[in-house]
């Protein structure tokens, strides 16, 4: 309750102090109806499960991603000491999955980050300007949405002949913005026509000042809960193009170990851990941003809430 | 007319898009070796890839316009062909699925909006995520080792059956006929490819059918029903369906660009080679017609597909008026 004080003991407060308390108050109440939602906690306990294991990674994985063990060659089955086996260059499995923690956690924030930007920009200024400007977007919007997605990345995935960190985040992003887009100017179509927009204008606001100021916070909450959604999209999108041997060369991640396990028909072999967890891996990392996206787009969507 | 436009935009992205990729696309009509330095240019020139690109862009219209595809870079067999025999098993494939996943999916959705917070909902929304955040392409790999002969799991059941991992059908069976062997042989071929495509979609259908279905429940229409006698199963039918269907049409209709982002993949991992698999083998060897007419195709797919879906829409709601 400190920040009530703050008000009373200031008297009069900047516009800017007294937006912080409001924004702070909002967040703290979501945050309360977080901790008492247990599809919201289930998902957030997997989230930070797996961020844990990413940036403990050096900590916890015995060995290197990409460095043969020393004491078993390629190859070998699961033993004590390397409890998945080793694959064709010898290099531990266990440690391999828990180094591709990183690349698929940061690969999925980072490409959804990419969209949700791209997204949010053009929803905002496509729903709140209109007209031509308007239409040539939605219309551009609709030709990305309508080629086959695979293709697209796959395309601009081989363009960039050589893929790094930074290469397949914006592979990812820049073909992952249109569903966002759509997202957002359909809730600014409806946020334009409220009340306070139009007192805004009365008291002689500009446009950006509107859009950034009023239209912009209270689209936020679905912008965020989308932007969640959109890094389990982002995860399962960067696993289908390792697999297809089309995404960062230098670091391992699942969806190139489950690659590997494949070309090596690791269930044939007797290496079932191989292939499956690591696809475990990412359902589960997939899950819990699904459950806590959808939890937060229940608390936050005022229509979804339960009589 | 949007829909032309967005066909017409597509035409165009997608000549460039191609246009874009790296490498050079002749090295794939013919290697570059002195002893072919006549026939190779020769060769360039029937393709026409000699020609300034605002050229072969025109021929690119042309073509596509007069149904006149042109050959593939590859085996030099019509572009038509190809596509018109690899259509018809993408279309077996995503059709067998399309249909069961928008059934079951509908009929899941629905029950578990009705029981809410029961039981049923809650398994069927738990299984429903994990379903949805499943890579298609591991499902695949995992129902295939699963199901082939002698997989791990016939060692433990010993009627654990074995089905066909790969191809459309037996190799042995070698040319189609019309005869009930190879309709049964192909069936048995699709029953693996289906079912992956089928538990990878179905997920994102049930869920939005619960979730639309919910956003009605809420209206107060729907209190209003109740309170005046109706039985749940007279609400269900009268008042939360028929305003609970018109999003999920949109939606299914969008679904389709996604349900062929799963098929490529699934006809990757069951080597099951319809226009997916094309797709992964054309842009792999650059062949520039192979490629430009199937994307395409599928682009227009998904254009007509929401196209129909707004028709339905129409006839399905009559608030909505053509504008």
């Amino acid at each position: 309750m400190g920040t009530v004080e703050v008000v009373k003991v200031g008297g009069v407060i900047s516009p800017f102090r007294a937006r912080a308390i409001v924004v702070g108050r909002r967040m703290q109440d979501i945050g309360l109806q977080v901790f008492h939602n247990k599809t919201a906690m289930a998902g957030l306990i997997i989230l930070i499960f797996f961020t844990v294991l990413a940036v403990a990674a050096p900590l916890i994985a015995p060995y290197g991603p990409l460095s043969a063990v020393p004491d078993v060659g390629p190859l070998t089955l699961p033993a004590p000491g390397h409890p998945f086996g080793t694959n064709q260059f010898g290099y531990d499995i266990y440690s391999q999955v828990i180094w591709g923690t990183q690349i698929s956690l940061l690969v999925g924030v980072l490409a959804a980050a990419v969209a949700s930007v791209i997204g949010t920009a053009v929803g905002l200024v496509s729903g709140f300007v209109g007209g031509w400007i308007d239409e040539v977007i939605m219309r551009f919007n609709d030709v990305v949405l309508s080629i086959p997605w695979l293709v697209l990345m796959i395309v601009i995935a081989a363009r960039l002949n050589y893929l790094d960190l930074v290469g397949i985040i914006l592979v990812i992003g820049l073909t992952g913005w249109s569903v966002t887009a759509r997202v957002v100017r359909s809730q600014v179509l409806s946020l334009k026509e409220r009340m306070f927009v139009e007192r805004g204008r009365m008291i002689g606001s500009s446009n950006t000042h509107i859009l950034l100021r009023h239209i912009f916070p209270n689209a936020f909450p679905l912008i965020f809960a989308n932007t969640i959604l959109t890094v389990a999209v982002s995860i399962l999108s960067e696993s289908v193009l390792a697999f297809l041997n089309l995404s960062v060369k230098s670091n391992v991640s699942w969806g190139r170990i489950i690659a590997e396990a494949y070309q090596h028909d690791a269930l044939t072999i007797g290496m079932a851990e191989w292939l499956i967890v690591p696809g475990l891996c990412i359902v589960f990392l997939v899950f819990g941003f699904y459950l806590f996206g959808y939890a937060l787009d229940e608390i936050l969507n005022p229509r979804l809430r339960r009589r | 007319m949007n829909a032309g436009i967005t066909i017409f935009g597509i035409i165009c992205l997608n000549y460039l898009l191609i246009r874009l990729m790296p490498g050079d696309p002749s090295l794939s009509i013919i290697p570059r070796d002195p002893k072919f330095r006549g026939l190779r240019d020769y060769m360039i020139s029937f393709f026409g890839l000699d020609r300034p690109q605002w050229e072969q862009f025109v021929i690119y219209l042309q073509r596509l316009f007069t149904l006149d595809w042109g050959l593939s870079y590859q085996d030099h067999r019509p572009v038509a062909d190809i596509l018109l025999h690899d259509l018809g098993w993408t279309l077996l494939l995503v059709g067998t699925s399309t249909i069961l996943t928008v059934l079951i999916g509908i009929a899941i959705g629905a029950y578990s909006a009705i029981r809410r917070g029961k039981p049923f909902d809650f398994v069927s929304t738990g299984i429903g995520i994990f379903l949805y955040g499943m890579p298609i392409f591991w499902l695949g790999l995992v129902l295939q080792s699963a199901f082939r002969k002698n997989s791990v799991f016939q060692g433990w059941i010993p009627w654990w059956p074995a089905l066909p991992t790969s191809g459309y059908y037996d190799d042995r069976l070698i040319p189609w006929n019309w005869d009930i062997l190879h309709v049964a042989d192909a069936f048995l071929h699709l029953l693996l490819p289906a079912l992956t495509l089928s538990l990878g979609t179905l997920a994102g259908i049930s869920l939005v059918m619960r979730n639309s279905l919910i956003d009605v429940m809420t209206e107060d229409f729907v209190t209003t029903a109740r309170a005046k006698g109706l039985s749940p199963r007279q609400v269900l039918r009268r008042h939360i369906l028929p305003n609970g269907m018109p999003p999920m049409v949109s939606l299914i209709a969008l679904d389709i660009a996604f349900i062929l982002g799963g098929a490529y993949q699934v006809e990757v991992i069951f080597r099951y080679q319809g226009i997916g698999f094309r797709t992964i083998e054309a842009i792999g060897s650059l062949d520039y017609p192979l490629l430009q007419f199937i994307i395409v195709i599928g682009g227009a797919a998904v254009v007509i597909a929401n196209l129909l879906a707004d028709f339905l829409l129409l006839w399905l709601d009559p608030r909505i008026k053509i504008s």
